[in-house]
This record gives C-alpha cells, structure tokens and sequence, in this order.
C-alpha cells in the first residue's frame, strides 16, 4: 500500500504576493447581501462574523469603511437581560458572542455602550465549582469557553471577579502527554483547543505551567512540506489552524521553530486573485473567518504592510495598548 | 422564479407539515440528505421518502430555510406566538437544514423541560442531523444536554428509591412490614429497569458516534463525546471499556489515519490502566483474569462495577495479576501498533499513537517501581524483574496473548520484539501465587531502539524513515530527559 501524505500541492501561478486592497474591497462589500441565503445559514455566529470582518478590516488600516453606528447599535440591541450578548437579534446568549462583542467593542473603543457590569455578572454566574466555564446557561463546558470568559473580562479589566486560580486548575486538567490541550479533560489535543488554552495561561500570568518544549515540539509537527500547517495529525493544512498554531507558538516563544518562509507563501497562495479574501486552501471558496485568519498570519510573520496583530487576543496590538493590556509572552 | 410572499408561506407550511408526516409514516427513518433538483416537478412534495431515507429536493430549501429560520426568530423575540407542536416541527424541519441554529435547540430544550418533547426524540434527530452533518457540534452539545436529563431522572428515580426505603424502614419499626416485600420487589425491578435503559442508551450512543466517525475522518466532535459519554454514563466500568477497547481494534485498524480513533484507545487504555490499578480483582477467578487477552467474558460484575465489598482488601497476588493483566494490555497495544506500522508505512497516526503508549507504559512502570520501593520490596514485587524492569516475553507467549493477532502482521513481531526465556503467566500461576511460589515474570514491552532502527537502515518509504527518525528523538529526549 503506498502512501501519500496529506498536504496540497501550490502550483507555480498560485497568488505569491499580498493582493491587500482586494481583501479590503471583498470585506467591505461582505456585509451588503444581507438576505442572501448563505447569509441566512450563517446568522447563528454572526456577531463572530463581525469580529472577523472588522479585526481583518483594522490590520489593513480599514476600519473606518465599516458602519460604525450601525455595528455599535446592532451590538447593543444584542445583549440580554442576563448581561449575555447572542451572535444575532432573537438568538440566545452565549459566551462566544459575548466575547467578539466585546472585542469589536474595543476595535470601536466604545465598550461602555454595553452594560459591562452585567456583562461580568453573566461571565461569573458561567463559572463552575471546579474552575470551568459553561458556554451558556445549558452547562456545555468546554476549554474554549475558559478563554472567552477570561478574555472577555481582561479586555473590559475585571479578571478579579472569578476564581482564577480554580479557571487555572481545570485548564492544567486538559493537558495532555503530548504538551497539547484537549476541550475537556481526556480528550486529544486540538490546535484551536490549544491556542484557547495557551492565551488563557497567557491572560492569567501561568504560561510557566505549559512545557513550552514539549508544546513547542508536537506544534511544530503541525507543518506540511507545503509549509503550511493542519490542527492534528494526518489532517489536511488549513490556514485558520495555520493561525491557531502559529499564534501558540508565539505566545510560547517557540515561532522561529517553523519554516515561516514556507508558511507565508502557503497563507498568500490561499488568496483568491480576483475576488479577494482567503480560503483554507489553495483554489477553495474564500470566507471572512479565513481571510481574518490570512493576514493575521502574515502579520504574526512580519510583513509589515499589516498592523502587528496580538498573538492572544487576535486583535491589533495598538488596540490592546490603548486598553492597557499586554498579555504575557515566553520568551 | 419569483414567488409571492403568500405562496412561499403557502408552500412551507406544505413542506413543514410534510417533513412532520413522513416521520409519523416511518418511524424508523435513518438518513436525511438533499436531492439535487433545480426546479419543483408540478404538483409534486419536494420530500421523499424512499425505504428509511427522508431526501428534500434542493428547489425548496431555499425557500423553506429562511422561512422557519425568520418564524423561529420572530417567536423568540415575543413578536409572533407559537403552539408548542408548531414549535416542535419548526425546529425539526430547521435543525435538519442547520444544525447549528444553538437557538432552535435551546427552544426544544425547554420544550424538553415541559415535557411536550421528549429525549429519546430529541436523541433520534440529533442522530438523523449527523447523518448529513456528522461535525455539527451543536448537535453534540446538544445531546450532552439530553443525556444529562436522562441521567438526572435516573439519579432522581433512585434517590426517590431509597427515601421510601427509608420510610418503609422506620414504618417497619410501628407496624410490621407485611407490605414491604411488595414495595422493596416493586422497586428492585424499576432499579433493574433503569439501569438497562441507561445501559441501552449508552450503547446506541456509542453506535451514533461510530457511524459519525465513519462519515469524517478524524471527527474530533464524535470522538471526544465517546470519551464523554464512557467519563459521564460508564464510569469505573471495567466491562465496558473492555468491550470498547476490543470492538475498536479492528476499527483502527481499517482506519490507520484517524487520530481521533487512536486517541480514544489511548483513553480506553489509560482509564482501565486506573481502574486496574486502583481495584485490583478480588472477587472473580484469578485463572480468568490472567489467562489471555482481557475481554469482556474475563470479569466478573462485582469487579465490572469497580466495587469492592467491604473486607475484602486486596491481597499481593491479587496487586500481582492487575498488574500481569495491565501489561497484558500494553504488550498487546504495542504489538498492534507495530503490525499497523509495517504494513500501512507512512502514517503519522501510528507513530503518534505508539509514542502514547508508550509513555503510559514508561510512567505505569515508574509508579510501580515507585509502589515496591515504598512497600520495601515486599509485595508487589513479582511484576518486576530484580533490575526493576520487566522482563521481555517469548514469542510463544506473544502469539497466545494477542487477542485477534495483528491484522496483516504474521511475521512482523519476531522483528519488533526482544526474545527472552520468561513466558507468560499461566493459569497454573494463582496456585503457585497461593502456595508462596513466586510467579515468573509477565510480557514486557519490545524494545523500542531495536524497533526502531528497522526502519532506519535501507527503508524504502522516506516517510517512514522520517517518521521513524521522530520517534527515536522523542524517545531520546522526552523519555530519556525524565528520571
Ligand atoms: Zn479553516
């Protein structure tokens, strides 16, 4: 039996430079078709959309494109009795959507449009006895709702009001032999769990609990002779788990253990050349999530066409700096 | 085709009503998917429903997707009522198009708490949901949610159980119990009922999980609620993870590439690795429990259930044959893992996989080296050579222990393995356990470097050169830096 290893082939007329001004046109003009029906099939996330769109829009300098009144309105009519915000109006809250309101929020730096101190009674009332974070008031636990609830509160300033030391305790429970994180404890390490995990150790001052070796060594496997990376074993390379990957290794210390030369001409060979945006992979549909996904990439690879992006938090760092938070780094 | 407001309206309820229909016809309906068809036939139901599989041609979902969506999200936000059965079949006909519409399902949640719907249907169309969208982790989270219900009525039913113990006791002590037979049988009976529903339940989502892992490979969603589910609804249960343990063999071995698959038998072996070591058999024959490879016929339910009834501490033998059994387990997961790496060459997984094993086996060793330095070396001694390692098995022993041998493997373990004089523990051991006589020492695990570098002198598949190559460094410097 033969084998051939999971991985694309770029082909030589792949997109090879940054095509940033068609990113802007395809983000821009996302918004527009509000009643389409992929649009319709998406509503269920979509203030997470509205993260993506203006955080990719922001590290390309353009921001002020966006309709800024009417994201801030929309976000405000989203939040709930509870302090919760859902991904649409008439859908319930959740910790996913609480966390990219916030975050646009930040982009707009006008988080008191929202009633914050609802919003971390919301995220505390979330926290269970053994440290962990339900998504919502159905009790789904999961390593990723731990980060959104710590981010959430580090970027509004209010880390003190959960037990963090409890939140710390059960993120450590999901760490695996391999160095990696799972979503609850036993199961396998995943790259988006794990960049959940690592900015939460980042955000709570524990990255020393991580063996950044270990971590280190099982995410650099995460790379393709494509150059580009996968989550896990055997999986195809994508370019939002180039992210995931590539962010966790920053905040662990580890980038330059990668072929980042190699990465970066994988990430511009998903560009589509003439509609603009990102696929997962050369030659596939382009989507707001994975053009996000793109460019903070090449920013966290230096290119220096686009803003330098927080490997935590995924959001540009001269934002962080003006809400005064700089999230712990290995060196 | 531009189709009035009031005709879609006309339309969709047709097709609601149709999707509701089709299920009170066939109960037993066990795939949904879309049929490709561009425009509706005249007269026709866009639903069909051919033997148990429910289609909807692609025409009409256009129309009915935005439809139910809008009238679901009208009725959240108070601005249009609902009937609670309307709600019920707005949210089916939605989760069968969008399965992650968390909203629609937290709607059937609460008509769940209710009681107009009830888990078992809630169950059954998560699992119709997967058949088209076996990732959609919202079904998942959904059924985590359903399961934690039947398991709260479950706990509740017993709790209520032992309350009217209670009273029946203390109504004893006044008036003679001439009706607590009927009770106390009553209630025998509504226990034995429980615990095999809970027993059915598990076992079909087990089976749900299955079919979505062979939808998608490496089905993270379907493979961590399998882990879930064993952690929540199978606790301490040594038959079943054996049961998992084995009815998983020839899966991975079908699937060399699914991580996920191989991940879950690293939990499988991990958590009967804990259950072995922390109750070691007491109750059940020891000439079952260490004869070959563990499965289900070996154990007795008292030890199934991980209790130990009281005064019966374990003794050394019986410290002893846990631990045969535990490296039974080892001995027989490495000799799987290295027949699927000679013949499947090249895939990361089996490497992967063979590095966890290995570390379980590296860290079970310490502890038990660990657990004779602090007993003085006095009991639990025998699973240990003098030098503290265990002592390599035959090839006899190795042919005699694999519970279904390897899959295409004949002669690949004489190359994998070191051979040594010490055989396998035998029946006959209990009996010599008995009388004093130390038992000869158990299967150990090959010797990795010597694996290893079969691969690296004159391989022919780079990958498995490279693969291989990984493998001896992480041996070096993650097993070798750890004291
Ligand atoms: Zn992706």
């Amino acid at each position: 039996m033969g084998t051939q290893v999971k991985d694309v082939i770029i082909k030589p007329d792949a997109p090879s430079s940054l095509l940033l001004d068609k990113h802007a046109d395809y983000i821009a003009a996302y918004g527009s078709k509000k009643d389409d029906y992929e649009y319709t099939l998406s509503e269920y996330l979509r203030m997470s959309g509205i993260y993506w769109g203006l955080t990719v829009m922001d590290l390309m300098a353009q921001l002020p494109r966006m309709n800024r009144p009417e994201i801030v309105d929309f976000i405000k009519s989203c939040q709930h009795e509870c302090g919760g915000l859902s991904a649409s109006i008439g859908h319930d809250p959740h910790l996913l959507y609480t966390l990219s309101a916030v975050q646009i929020l930040c982009l707009y730096d006008s988080v008191d449009a929202l009633d914050v101190d609802k919003v971390v009674e919301y995220i505390k009332g979330l926290q269970q006895e053994d440290g962990s974070f339900a998504g919502d008031k159905w009790g789904e636990i999961d390593t990723r709702f731990s980060f959104c609830a710590v981010a959430t509160l580090a970027l509004l300033g209010k880390m003190d009001k959960i037990n963090v030391d409890k939140a710390v305790e059960f993120i450590l429970s999901c760490m695996n032999f391999d160095g990696g994180f799972g979503c609850r404890p036993g199961s396998e390490s995943h790259a988006g769990q794990i960049y959940c995990c690592a900015g939460f150790l980042s955000l709570t001052g524990q990255l020393h609990q991580v063996n950044a070796d270990l971590l280190g060594w099982w995410l650099c496997e995460r790379q393709l002779p494509s150059g580009g990376l996968n989550g896990r074993p055997e999986k195809l390379p994508d370019v939002c788990y180039s992210w995931w990957v590539l962010a966790s290794l920053k905040i662990i210390g580890r980038i330059h253990w990668i072929d980042k030369a190699k990465l970066r001409s994988f990430i511009l060979a998903c560009q589509d050349e003439e509609t603009g945006g990102f696929a997962d992979r050369p030659g596939d549909m382009v989507d707001p999530f994975h053009t996000l996904f793109g460019i903070a990439g090449l920013s966290l690879l230096g290119d220096e066409q686009i803003k330098p992006v927080n490997p935590v938090l995924c959001m540009p760092e001269d934002v962080l700096q003006r809400v005064r938070l700089q999230p712990d780094i290995l060196s | 085709m531009a189709e009035s407001e009031e005709e879609v309206d006309v339309l969709v309820q047709r097709v609601v009503k149709d999707i509701t229909n089709a299920f009170k016809r066939n109960p037993n309906i066990d795939e949904i998917g879309v049929i490709p068809c561009p425009e509706a036939r005249y007269n026709r139901s866009p639903i069909v429903l051919v033997e148990n599989k429910l289609g909807v041609e692609s025409w009409c979902v256009k129309f009915l997707l935005p439809y139910v969506h809008n009238k679901l999200l009208l009725y959240r936000q108070r601005k249009h009522w609902l009937e609670r059965e309307a709600l019920a079949d707005i949210t089916c006909t939605l989760l069968l198009l969008n399965p992650d519409f968390t909203t629609a399902w937290n709607v059937r949640k609460e008509l769940l708490q209710c009681g107009v719907l009830n888990p078992e249907k809630d169950l059954y169309l998560g699992q119709l949901a997967l058949t088209k969208f076996p990732k959609s982790p919202e079904t998942w989270i959904h059924r985590r949610w359903v399961l934690q219900q039947i398991l709260g009525q479950c706990s509740a039913a017993d709790r209520s159980k032992k309350r009217q113990q209670g009273d029946a006791e203390r109504g004893d002590a006044e008036q003679g119990g001439a009706e607590r037979g009927d009770t106390e049988r009553g209630d025998a009976e509504r226990s034995q009922q429980l615990s095999e529903h809970l027993a059915r339940t598990l076992h079909q989502e087990m089976k749900v999980c299955s079919d979505a892992a062979c939808r998608y490979p490496s089905n993270y969603n379907a493979w961590s609620h399998r882990i879930w589910v064993l952690q929540h609804m199978g606790q301490g249960n040594v038959k079943v993870l054996h049961d998992e343990l084995s009815s998983m063999r020839l899966w991975v071995s079908m699937h060399v590439s699914d991580h996920s698959g191989f991940h879950y038998r690293q939990f499988l072996l991990k958590a009967l690795i804990t259950e072995l070591s922390q109750t070691p058999a007491s109750t059940s024959s020891p000439q079952q429990r260490c004869s070959t490879a563990p499965s289900s016929s070996h154990l007795h339910h008292s030890q199934a259930n991980g209790e130990l009834s009281e005064g019966e501490a374990a003794t050394d033998e019986e410290w002893q044959l846990s631990a045969n059994t535990v490296l039974q387990l080892f001995h027989q997961e490495m000799e799987l893992c290295s027949d699927l790496i000679q013949s499947f060459p090249g895939h990361e997984t089996l490497w992967s996989h063979r590095r966890h094993v290995f570390y379980l086996w590296h860290h079970w060793r310490r502890e038990q080296q660990q657990q004779k330095g602090s007993t003085n070396g006095e009991s639990r001694s025998g699973v240990l050579s003098s030098n503290g390692d265990p002592a390599p098995p035959t090839l006899s022993a190795q042919s005699s222990a694999g519970g279904g041998g390897g899959v295409n493997g004949q002669g690949h373990a004489a190359q994998a393995m070191e051979v040594d004089g010490a055989p396998l523990p035998d029946p006959r051991d209990s009996k010599r356990l008995k009388t004093g006589v130390r038992p000869p020492s158990p299967p150990a695990l090959p010797s990795e470097p010597s694996f290893v570098s079969g691969f690296l002198d004159g391989c022919c598949n780079p990958e498995q050169r490279r693969f291989a190559l990984a493998y001896k460094k992480w041996l070096d410097t993650v097993i070798g830096q750890q004291p």
